[in-house]
């Protein structure tokens, strides 16, 4: 009787098993195949990245948050080259973890495309842009870099209508879609420039943060001096000057400005002032960048 | 079958209660709140939503704790002292002392996910201060969804560890392969989207396709139950797919209830 019993007992736990089996299997046959919201198509990552996430106990998006903060710790002013390489590493990793982290794309934007990192700014802003389709901001950043940095003022003005489109309507909206259409006709536009840079600074929050990106206003008002000054030389002389002291020489500026991160300033080969990315006498690489 | 399971659910909660479980819950829950308060300073532009996210991962990591630590204690343990032999006097099934004990058991997740809970909101409350982020987080219901996928979560974790616990005889065997257990299934997502992707061309990684894939059929993907988008960045998850992550979650639960009263009823104590 009780042997009859236990193996009623049993025949019922394995039917219970069987159907949990089979919806279990169900499930996962149908998740396997079912999108995932972060996936976007130019997800490239380093498979360290899976180092980050075991050590947060599987969890990306503190797996995300830790890298963030490691990139928010830094004094960023007092950065050499080789360590902007490790930031841009990790924001991009952190993108790929959690594309709409707000903190990510916005360091990204004020730092990363300033500091020769432009490519990884793209992708961290691109992918912020698909996973934040309530906010214009990564989108106009995009459009930002595209045309400052990259000179393609019609990729700009098209990523600016993308922002455009995360827009409620109204005023805003249409705005952006004007200035969408004013970028086609613009290319190395200081102003504009400097404009961004002081609008993301006054939305800082940190005032350490805001006191650097200050800085970089101070240097692009300072450029633009500079390039007005040269393009006024241009027009006496008919020629490009030859070193920036000729604009002194000229009386056009009264010395040589100081730049607040100390890398200066600089002619290209065809006599523009550009904006040194480096300190003048390179420095020696201390810490391996990952590849 | 609920007559000969509520004792076991009785004795699990005075027994998760007298071990001062709940002060554990609250000196943790202070403690992770601490923590996601300050990650939250860190932050230049979304600190409230930054204390959410460290939060509800503080969540995951303290209900997962809780979970393989009750294990351990009421039923680990037990078989270790051999006390499980009171239990098993009583003119019930086994299988009755693993359910109860389990039920025992989510009843206690309950009280830590809510309290826990609770505690999080006050820190996304109270952070920032004056300063308004530009995208709000989403309190209510999202919220709440998340915290029960979290709570669902550790559950499917428990569960997994009360089979260990039914066939071992190595005291910490639940704990730590509980643990890697639930490490596994939660990196289970980014790993499969990572290779979905084509690894980043690496083609020594890409052989390892094939393993993942069939992992997946005895592994769990817990990172189908965070659903944390959605009070984070307003993103509401797709319904069937959070519907589908519950269903594979539960179901998973009763496959592993269903090892462990097999395995718990042939059991030999001597």
């Amino acid at each position: 009787m009780r042997i009859m019993q236990l193996q009623r007992g049993n025949f019922r736990l394995g039917l219970v098993a069987l159907g949990a089996v089979a919806i279990f299997a169900a499930t996962t046959s149908y998740l396997k195949k079912a999108p995932r919201y972060e996936i976007r198509a130019e997800l490239r990552v380093a498979l360290p990245l899976f180092v980050q996430v075991a050590m947060t106990m599987g969890d990306r998006y503190l797996a995300a948050d830790v890298a963030t903060i490691q990139t928010l710790v830094v004094d960023t002013s007092k950065m050499r080259p080789d360590e902007f390489a490790i930031q841009a590493q990790l924001q991009k990793d952190v993108s790929w973890l959690n594309p709409g982290h707000e903190d990510n794309y916005y360091v990204a934007a004020a730092i990363l495309s300033w500091v020769g990192e432009v490519d990884t700014a793209q992708t961290v802003l691109a992918r912020a842009t698909h996973a934040r389709p309530y906010d214009y901001q990564p989108a106009f950043y995009y459009g930002f870099n595209q045309l400052h940095f990259r000179h393609d003022p019609a990729g700009a003005s098209a990523w600016l209508r993308q922002a455009a489109t995360n827009l409620p309507d109204g005023q805003d909206k249409l705005q952006m879609q004007n200035l969408a259409a004013i970028w086609l006709d613009r290319t190395d536009d200081l102003a504009t420039a400097i404009l961004v840079v002081e609008d993301m600074a006054k939305q800082a929050k940190r005032p350490d943060f805001k006191k650097y990106l200050e800085m970089r206003v101070q240097r692009l008002q300072t450029l633009k001096v500079l390039r007005d000054a040269a393009t006024t030389y241009r027009q006496r002389h008919d020629k490009a000057p030859t070193q920036l002291a000729d604009l002194v020489t000229d009386k056009l500026i009264p010395a040589i400005p100081t730049d607040p991160f100390g890398f200066g300033y600089d002619l290209d080969t065809q006599g523009n002032v550009v904006l040194r990315t480096r300190p003048p006498v390179p420095t020696q690489t201390q810490i391996p960048v990952r590849k | 079958m609920l007559k000969s399971i509520s004792p076991f659910v009785l004795s699990t909660w005075r027994a998760g209660l007298r071990s001062r479980s709940i002060q554990a819950i609250l000196v943790l829950g202070v403690l992770l709140m601490g923590v996601a308060f300050l990650s939250a300073s860190f932050s230049p532009r979304q600190p409230k939503t930054v204390a959410l996210d460290v939060g509800l991962s503080g969540i995951r990591i303290s209900l997962v704790l809780f979970s393989l630590f009750w294990v351990q204690e009421l039923i680990g343990q037990e078989i270790q002292r051999r006390t499980v032999l009171f239990s098993l006097t009583y003119p019930v099934n086994r299988g009755s002392y693993i359910v109860g004990r389990y039920l025992g058991i989510l009843g206690l997740l309950t009280i830590a996910a809510l309290l826990l809970g609770m505690l999080l909101w006050v820190v996304v409350l109270t952070t920032g201060g004056a300063y308004e982020q530009g995208f709000a987080v989403a309190p209510g219901l999202p919220y709440w969804l998340t915290v029960f996928g979290l709570w669902l979560d550790a559950a499917v974790v428990a569960a997994f560890a009360m089979w260990i616990a039914s066939l071992s005889t190595v005291n910490i065997l639940p704990l730590a392969l509980g643990l890697a257990f639930a490490v596994g299934g939660k990196s289970l997502g980014a790993v499969l989207e990572y290779m979905m992707q084509g690894a980043d061309g690496d083609t020594k990684i890409m052989q390892l396709s094939p393993v993942l894939n069939t992992i997946q059929w005895v592994l769990p993907d817990l990172s189908r139950l965070d659903w944390r988008i959605w009070p984070m960045y307003g993103k509401v998850p797709d319904t069937q797919v959070m519907l589908g992550g519950g269903i594979m979650g539960a179901s998973y639960v009763v496959v592993m209830l269903a090892l462990a009263i097999y395995a718990f009823s042939r059991r030999e104590f001597q």
